[in-house]
């Protein structure tokens, strides 16, 4: 009877603990920086932070295969339903660079707010390779033959960049280096990293992971995470 | 002559408890020592696979649990000659790094980036004064687990694994005998049991499978 009574003690004491355990896990989710970004509001007036998401103070490497191309040798091309097609180095893309305070979501349910990026709008790119008007996607084309899909219209957003550093310093290749994509409006894995191409279509190519179950756009903000 | 065996009370009794002795000893005593045997047998074995398999499990998370990426800032000592050869050398020269680059670009003026492995990289900024340093480490355990656990080996390794998996389903068959419980299957150990078997169905279910 006594080795009952104990047991029930047992069972009592690690339901309560597991519910404590999981009420700090709660409270541990929703932490400062989230809270403070989900007051926020965009231009557009969306809410700066997506549904689902929290936020973190840097980028998270999420894995995929890095490029073994040495950068004297790495090349971006843009081609495809274009007039004027080019390549360009990496040192060329670098003059061209800016800096720009981006935010982005990925669909694992992370954030980071403001990174600080320098990069080329692939809109000034675009302008130089004259898409033909049938164009009407832009297939980002990465190492070992990643790629992902965004409509024309998203892709020449004047924060769509092709990125070659992240907080003053060279991207690190974990996170894409020497180049990436980095399109902050849809979830972060249309970014693509070890960027080698930028093609522009008539006709949609759903990439790597959109013909692995996950949504076609990918809108945050609709939480367009699984297709 | 003619000999009458009469009944002692309680004779019946006493065999038929003799009986139910005989048919209780041999069982539970032997499945709990093997059980217990089998259980130090795979507590190594269970280390590793529960290890790797919860770092595999957040792959997406963590990246690749066998490594580390490693990003270390030094300062430069600003070499007088900044010419590609000689910002090379000195930078080599400063870390203490006796490896011949496989690549070396100068994306600007003031921008250098040598390659030494495909894991290891300098980009050197000669306007900042900074040497980036970007290696790949492995993590001992983890790649050591993940390695055992992924069967990366091949080999014999593939029998022990197999070995092991029998061990738990032993393991898990022999734990649902070894303590008879008062009702036994039909109590708690039962809901129990068909919880542990709900539970995947139920996310087969619910969740549209594969």
């Amino acid at each position: 009877m006594a080795r009952i009574e104990q047991r029930r003690r047992f069972i009592q004491r690690a339901l309560a603990g597991t519910a404590v355990a999981a009420l700090g896990g709660y409270y541990f989710l929703s932490d400062d920086l989230t809270r403070a970004a989900r007051a926020e509001s965009r231009k557009d007036g969306r809410p700066r932070l997506p549904p689902g998401q929290r936020v973190l103070s840097k980028l998270r490497p999420m894995g995929g295969e890095p490029s073994d191309t040495p950068p004297s040798r790495y090349r971006v091309k843009i081609y495809g339903e274009v007039e004027a097609p080019f390549e360009l180095t990496l040192a060329e893309l670098a003059e061209l660079s800016t800096e720009h305070s981006v935010d982005v979501h990925c669909v694992t349910g992370w954030s980071v707010l403001g990174a600080r990026v320098k990069g080329v709008p692939l809109a000034k790119l675009a302008e130089r390779a004259k898409p033909r008007t049938k164009a009407r996607h832009v297939i980002f084309e990465a190492a070992h033959g990643y790629t992902s899909n965004v409509p024309i219209a998203e892709a020449l957003r004047p924060n769509v960049l092709l990125a070659q550093r992240l907080e003053g310093q060279a991207l690190p290749r974990a996170h894409g280096g020497p180049l990436r994509a980095v399109v902050p409006d849809l979830y972060f894995w249309k970014s693509a990293k070890w960027l080698e191409g930028v093609r522009f279509v008539e006709h949609d190519e759903p990439g790597y992971w959109e013909t692995r179950g996950y949504h076609n756009h990918a809108d945050p903000w609709r939480e367009e995470r699984y297709g | 002559m003619a000999t009458t065996i009469t009944p002692t009370p309680g004779a019946k009794s006493a065999t038929a408890d003799a009986a139910r002795a005989r048919k209780k000893l041999p069982l539970r005593p032997w499945l709990r020592a093997l059980h217990r045997d089998v259980g130090y047998l795979a507590v190594g074995f269970t280390v590793i696979y529960a290890v790797s398999g919860l770092s595999v499990n957040h792959i997406a998370d963590l990246g690749d649990p066998s490594f580390k990426d490693v990003n270390r800032t030094h300062q430069l000592a600003r070499p007088r000659d900044t010419s590609t050869e000689a910002v090379t050398r000195a930078v080599l020269a400063q870390l203490g790094i006796d490896v011949r680059p496989s690549d070396v670009y100068r994306a600007s003026d003031t921008e250098l980036d040598i390659t030494l492995t495909e894991e290891h990289r300098l980009h050197v900024d000669l306007a900042r004064g900074t040497i980036q340093e970007e290696a790949r480490e492995p993590r001992f355990f983890l790649r050591l687990a993940n390695w055992l656990h992924l069967n990366r080996g091949k080999k014999a390794w593939t029998y022990l694994a197999d070995g092991y998996a029998v061990f738990l389903l032993f393991l898990a068959a022999s734990g649902l005998f070894m303590i008879p419980g008062r009702k036994g299957l039909l109590g708690r150990g039962g809901l129990f049991v068909a919880a542990g078997v709900l539970v995947p169905v139920l996310y087969v279910v619910l969740s549209g499978g594969p």
